[in-house]
């Protein structure tokens, strides 16, 4: 990968959340006062099953709706321009720059590896009913990219389809780096990848960090989270009930191993 | 020019059997790339070719041929484009059994109108006054000739959807029918190219309407029911929805076998023609599709190879 220049701190996007509430047939789900993403590089968000953070994931990006509150986005940090992330239709997301990984495996059953970054990719110039002779210059345009990320990746046959779910969950992953994401969410990354694919994503997202990127993980395997964020958000319940440095967690192990169970921390 | 070797029954069977292969390109793109099950593409056929005839005939043209058939033409695909527009946004982000629902609903609708709007359309007596634009002999002649031009409409039709494959755009198609919600998540305005996509497709049936129109040089409301829909949809999945050659192969071997061999060579009892054939080549087309959708469903062709289709553009 290429080495990253790190960007000023100002800059690093910022999601702010407020008074934001989600409830499934009148079981509340998610119940945050008050939240504010991005103040860190790499942030995480642990916490018990059920504790609504897939959910709370999903209402950044308006797939799932907020029956109450809002959740902003601060394209250069604290001030200036405010988009709001939840009134914005989900396609808008991504010209935003803020972009999810699914938690689950999700795919296109059609398409090449190769088709899946080339969509990722094109801007809506190239998909338009009448350039039926875009893709020469689609290809022309994109092929640095995204050989650059085959290549260090590894993909079997990127001709071919995503054939195990290890392949189909990077893939997941790489077609929002493909994105060029300021604000990148990523929903149990490393869950069912190997141990040296993991590694490759975590020095990815390294690099992005310190070029400006604001990340968020989810995950449950803490030994990724301790090592990466320099930020730890706890969620149990549907609020968010501590928050520090993977140290102070880490400190609060009884109230961690509580939810998580013993041996976490 | 000498025609006499060719067969009267031969060139109408063939302009039939080519325009339902257009159609069933242009369903082609909508179901076996963004996978949108459109049964109403008699509805954006006919409202076609009803604009087109109705403007045609009831307009005192002050330009001499072939200036009232292009603006006619384009009027109808304007109209079948917009009615495809209006259609698509209803219809866009139902599931299944809405977007079966609201196109065949929107192809009764046609049907109703056509009927009841009889100062316009004539209604069930039908409406005359139609003719080819230009007139180089016999009639033979110029229906040989319209036919020509249609075989050079749906080609270019043909090479479009050969192309989509191999554009961005058909790439985007085939993500929005492949898994909607992630081709959004990628930036993808998916709502909005699946209604201009109805709304493109929709314009292209319109002006093969307008061209049927032209070659029966009378329009009835008999022609606009469910058989043109059938017809294609039966062609295209025998064929294999989603690769580019199934609607031509598929719709070859139903309707061209059934229009041109058994009707037209198969020596049988006169008295079949008016009742027993047409419920025959319905039942027909039923029992294919169900055999097919039983023991081959994707057709003859099979599924979409984008594997070979990337490496033979961008392998090394």
């Amino acid at each position: 990968m290429t080495d990253p220049v790190e960007a000023p701190a100002e800059v690093r996007p910022r999601i702010h959340i407020e008074k934001v509430v989600k409830s499934f047939s009148g079981r509340v789900v998610v119940d945050v006062d008050e939240m504010v993403l991005g103040e860190h590089p790499i942030e995480g968000l642990i916490g018990p099953n059920g504790a609504g953070k897939t959910t709370l994931m999903r209402m950044i990006m308006h797939s799932t709706a907020l029956d109450q509150g809002r959740i902003t986005l601060l394209p250069s940090g604290a001030e200036g321009e405010q988009i709001e992330l939840s009134q914005l239709p989900t396609h808008h997301m991504a010209s935003h720059g803020v972009v999810k990984s699914n938690q689950v495996i999700m795919d296109f059953e059609k398409l090449t590896i190769w088709d899946s970054l080339l969509l990722a990719l094109a801007g809506a110039k190239y998909e338009q009913p009448l350039r039926i002779f875009s893709e020469s210059d689609l290809f022309q345009e994109s092929a640095e990219t995204a050989r650059e990320f085959l290549d260090f990746f590894s993909f079997g046959d990127p001709f071919g389809h995503a054939e195990s779910a290890g392949e189909k969950k990077l893939l997941d992953i790489v077609r929002c780096l493909m994105l060029k994401p300021k604000f990148l969410l990523l929903d149990e990354p490393t869950a069912g990848l190997p141990d040296e694919t993991t590694d490759k994503v975590m020095q990815v997202v390294r690099e992005l960090a310190v070029s400006g990127t604001s990340i968020v993980i989810v995950e449950h395997d803490l030994n990724v989270i301790w090592s990466l964020s320099d930020q730890v958000h706890f969620m149990a319940e549907g609020s968010v009930v501590m928050r520090g440095d993977p140290k102070t967690i880490r400190e609060n192990h009884t109230v961690v191993e509580k939810y998580l169970g013993e041996g976490h921390v | 020019m000498n025609l006499d070797w060719l067969d009267a029954f031969l060139v109408s069977g063939l302009f039939f059997v080519v325009m339902i292969i257009g159609l069933a390109l242009l369903l082609h793109i909508q179901l076996g790339l963004a996978r949108i099950a459109n049964f109403g593409v008699v509805g954006f056929w006919g409202i076609g070719m009803y604009s087109f005839g109705v403007l045609f005939v009831k307009v005192d043209w002050p330009f001499g041929d072939p200036w009232p058939f292009l603006i006619s033409a384009a009027f109808g695909s304007v109209v079948a484009g917009l009615s495809g527009l209006l259609v698509g946004w209803l219809i866009a982000d139902l599931d299944e059994d809405g977007v079966l629902v609201g196109t065949l609903g929107f192809a009764t609708a046609v049907w109703i109108l056509a009927t009841t709007e009889q100062d316009l359309t004539g209604g069930a007596l039908g409406m005359g006054g139609l003719r080819f634009p230009y007139d180089i002999g016999t009639v033979k002649a110029n229906e040989t000739l319209w036919l020509v031009l249609l075989i050079i409409v749906v080609a270019l039709i043909l090479y479009y959807v050969h192309r989509v494959h191999r554009a961005p755009y058909g790439r985007l198609l085939t993500a929005i029918g492949d898994n909607e919600p992630l081709a959004r998540s990628l930036g993808k305005a998916t709502f909005r190219t699946k209604i201009w996509l109805f709304a493109f497709a929709s314009a292209g049936m319109g002006l093969l309407g307008a061209m049927y129109g032209v070659m029966e040089r009378f329009l009835e409301t008999a022609n606009i029911g469910i058989d043109i829909t059938l017809a294609a949809i039966v062609g295209l999945i025998l064929g294999g929805t989603a690769r580019v050659w199934g609607a031509v192969i598929g719709v070859a071997i139903s309707v061209g076998v059934f229009d041109i061999l058994v009707q037209s060579y198969l020596p049988l009892p006169r008295d079949w023609y008016s009742q027993a054939i047409p419920v025959l080549r319905e039942a027909i087309f039923g029992a294919v599709l169900i055999i097919v959708l039983l023991f081959r469903p994707l057709g003859v062709l099979g599924d979409m190879r984008r594997d070979k289709l990337m490496r033979s553009m961008h392998g090394d």
